[in-house]
């Protein structure tokens, strides 16, 4: 079953009458539980592409289908229900609360979400487990490294059990050690929860945690290809 | 969301920036603090001078006065030299049949003169009254007695004192009971002295109490007097009086037309509406100038909220990307004003109230009125319903422009 469908996707940018094509003419399927990695340098539309898939912004041509469904089909707080739960957002300045603690960041999208309030707590800690932090849970965000804080942005992707986690240059912000930590978790989350997984990366190293690569270049899908010698996380991070 | 997380997340919202919080609810708190205080210390003030006027002027009685109903302060001026009230009419209302509520008459003849003993003065009013005054005007002497019905129609020389005209001629002196002093010319035996009433609006201190016929035949040298006042047998009769007067002493003073009248009735209850509704207008007035300073502070909430929207622009764009509707941010921003507005009412209110209840301890102690402070809830209500309406209205714009914004853009932005 395919999760994202992008039939001829294009995005212009109007600036005070400056038209800018961030993207042309865009197709590709990513199937149910597949983890893919997007690269391009940048301006070349990865970004914006993760935006329109993740329906932070809106698209000028084409269409996308979200499972199965026509995204122009949905109003405004269907959308934002989808962003809550079928949607996890892992983003390179982690965005999190710095004044709150890693259990709150964690329940983050639960206060948005209909999922009984009993059940919060219990679903945050084991999102905050899944990263390898329960010795963390009460530290405010601030108190946390790069990578910690990284982690804590996955947890909270994690939360709602989402269909699919979009990741926008998770590792950019993060020295190598923690970088491959964090996108070892990521790929752990994809071959043993079955979350599917977008990447954005310009990092070929990074890319190569993925199955598939779309390489994009000035806006348009310059090849998509299975990565041959996948590399597969070594450290045992999820429990 | 839950509502309940919607105030939570709010008040994190506060808590991260407590000094700014504090900093832009100062007007506010300051608005409704002056609000608080206008209120309380208006109603202290009233209630002072109603008791004055309750504790000076019995509920039963009323006050017929010469001339027509004053308009204005040249008409109250006119009063005093006005010279329509004469015995005929005191006779008329005395006869049952005209005012049948009636329990007692009492003309008023007032006037200035020098008071002499020995070699002391003393420059004071004098009342000239009937043996009535102790119950109209709750005359009752401290020392010796008042004045008799005998008295009164013998025009007998005596006189009750006030507290102040005995310090100031009898200073030192034990015995003033049966001492005579002179007002213009005749002397008058010293029968009673009034209670020390302090301050007030209404003081019987400086006054020399005589029997009316008495001031009218050696003091006043005139024929009619300043006011007539009677006694009605009960305060739920007196409208009915009231009207039995009028058509009395328009008899008495052959008039035809109500507009013609050359008199005037004054209760207790007219002076107290009277003073109500002038106090009422005033704090109205001070109420509105204060209400000022709350629209400033509703400005400064604005700016300072439209300025916490920029900056958590980013929070803004991750929350809407983990979820937030439109409304989820609408209404956290909202209600982040509104609590800081509504918290700055509360302050105000306990800042407002605590100020008029020093302020009221000290004219109690330092000018010696029986002032009396009472918590006023309906400004404190007032306080808290119009401080909250002003985060709302103020606290609308800048929440709807943080809840307009794109996640992308907002997650973007720098």
């Amino acid at each position: 079953m395919n999760v994202i469908e992008a039939k001829n996707l294009g995005k212009v940018y109007d600036n005070e009458g400056v038209k800018t094509n961030a993207l042309r003419e865009v197709f590709f399927d990513i199937k149910k539980g597949e983890f893919v990695a997007i690269m391009g340098q940048s301006g070349s539309g990865k970004s914006t592409l993760l935006q329109i898939l993740g329906l932070l912004d809106d698209y000028t041509s084409g269409t996308y289908h979200f499972l199965g469904k026509n995204i122009k089909d949905y109003n405004q707080k269907e959308i934002a229900q989808i962003r809550n739960q079928k949607m996890g957002f892992v983003f390179q300045a982690f965005n999190l609360l710095a004044r709150e603690t890693v259990l709150n960041n964690v329940k983050l999208p639960l206060l948005y979400s209909d999922k009984p309030e009993q059940e919060w707590e219990e679903l945050a800690k084991a999102a905050v487990v899944a990263v390898g932090l329960e010795h963390r849970m009460h530290h405010e965000a601030k108190q946390l490294s790069g990578g910690e804080k990284q982690r804590v942005a996955i947890a909270r992707a994690l939360v709602n059990n989402p269909e699919v986690i979009f990741a926008d240059e998770p590792t950019g912000n993060l020295d190598s050690k923690s970088g491959q930590a964090v996108i070892e978790i990521i790929q752990k989350l994809n071959r043993e929860l079955g979350h599917t997984v977008i990447l954005i990366t310009h990092e070929t190293y990074t890319a190569e945690y993925a199955e598939r690569i779309i390489r994009l270049h000035d806006g348009q899908v310059e090849s998509d290809t299975k990565v041959n010698n996948r590399r597969i996380h070594s450290h045992d991070f999820v429990k | 969301m839950q509502i309940k997380y919607s105030i939570k997340t709010a008040v994190n919202g506060l808590r991260t920036h407590k000094s700014r919080s504090a900093l832009t609810i100062l007007g506010i708190v300051i608005g409704i603090t002056s609000i608080i205080m206008v209120m309380a210390l208006g109603a202290g003030a009233q209630n002072l001078i109603l008791g004055e006027i309750q504790g000076t002027i019995g509920s039963k009685v009323i006050e017929i006065r010469p001339g027509k109903e004053p308009k204005g302060p040249t008409d109250m001026m006119g009063i005093m030299f006005l010279d329509s009230l004469k015995q005929k009419d005191v006779d008329a209302l005395s006869k049952k049949a005209n005012v049948p509520s009636l329990t007692g008459v009492m003309p008023l003849v007032v006037g200035s003169e020098t008071i002499t003993y020995d070699s002391e003065t003393y420059s004071a009013s004098y009342y000239g009254v009937n043996q009535l005054a102790t119950r109209m005007y709750n005359m009752i002497p401290v020392a010796g007695r008042f004045m008799t019905e005998e008295e009164v129609k013998g025009f007998a020389d005596v006189a009750i004192i006030g507290n102040k005209v005995r310090e100031e001629l009898f200073a030192g002196k034990d015995k003033v009971l049966g001492e005579k002093i002179r007002i213009k010319g005749k002397n008058f035996r010293i029968i009673g002295i009034l209670p020390e009433k302090g301050s007030g609006m209404v003081s019987f201190d400086t006054i020399v109490i005589v029997p009316y016929t008495t001031a009218q035949q050696y003091l006043s040298g005139k024929k009619y007097f300043q006011h007539i006042v009677v006694e009605v047998d009960s305060e739920a009769n007196v409208p009915r009086a009231i009207e039995d007067i009028k058509t009395t002493i328009r008899d008495s003073h052959n008039i035809t037309n109500p507009e013609d009248d050359d008199f005037s009735l004054g209760s207790q209850a007219d002076a107290m509406k009277m003073v109500s509704s002038v106090m009422d207008t005033l704090t109205l007035f001070l109420v509105a100038v204060a209400a000022i300073s709350l629209i400033v502070g509703g400005v400064g909430i604005m700016n300072i909220m439209l300025v916490s929207v920029t900056e958590r622009t980013k929070e803004i764009g991750l929350r809407k990307a983990l979820g937030a509707t439109d409304s989820d941010i609408l209404i956290q921003f909202l209600l982040e004003a509104v609590i800081l507005t509504a918290l700055g009412g509360l302050i105000g209110i306990i800042l407002g109230s605590g100020l008029s209840l020093i302020t009221s301890v000290l004219i109690n102690k330092f000018a010696a009125l029986n002032w009396t402070f009472s918590f006023p809830w309906g400004g404190a209500f007032l306080g808290l319903g119009v401080s909250s309406l002003i985060g709302l209205v103020f606290g609308i714009y800048p929440a709807r422009q943080a809840a307009k914004k794109s996640p992308m853009e907002a997650l973007r932005y720098e």
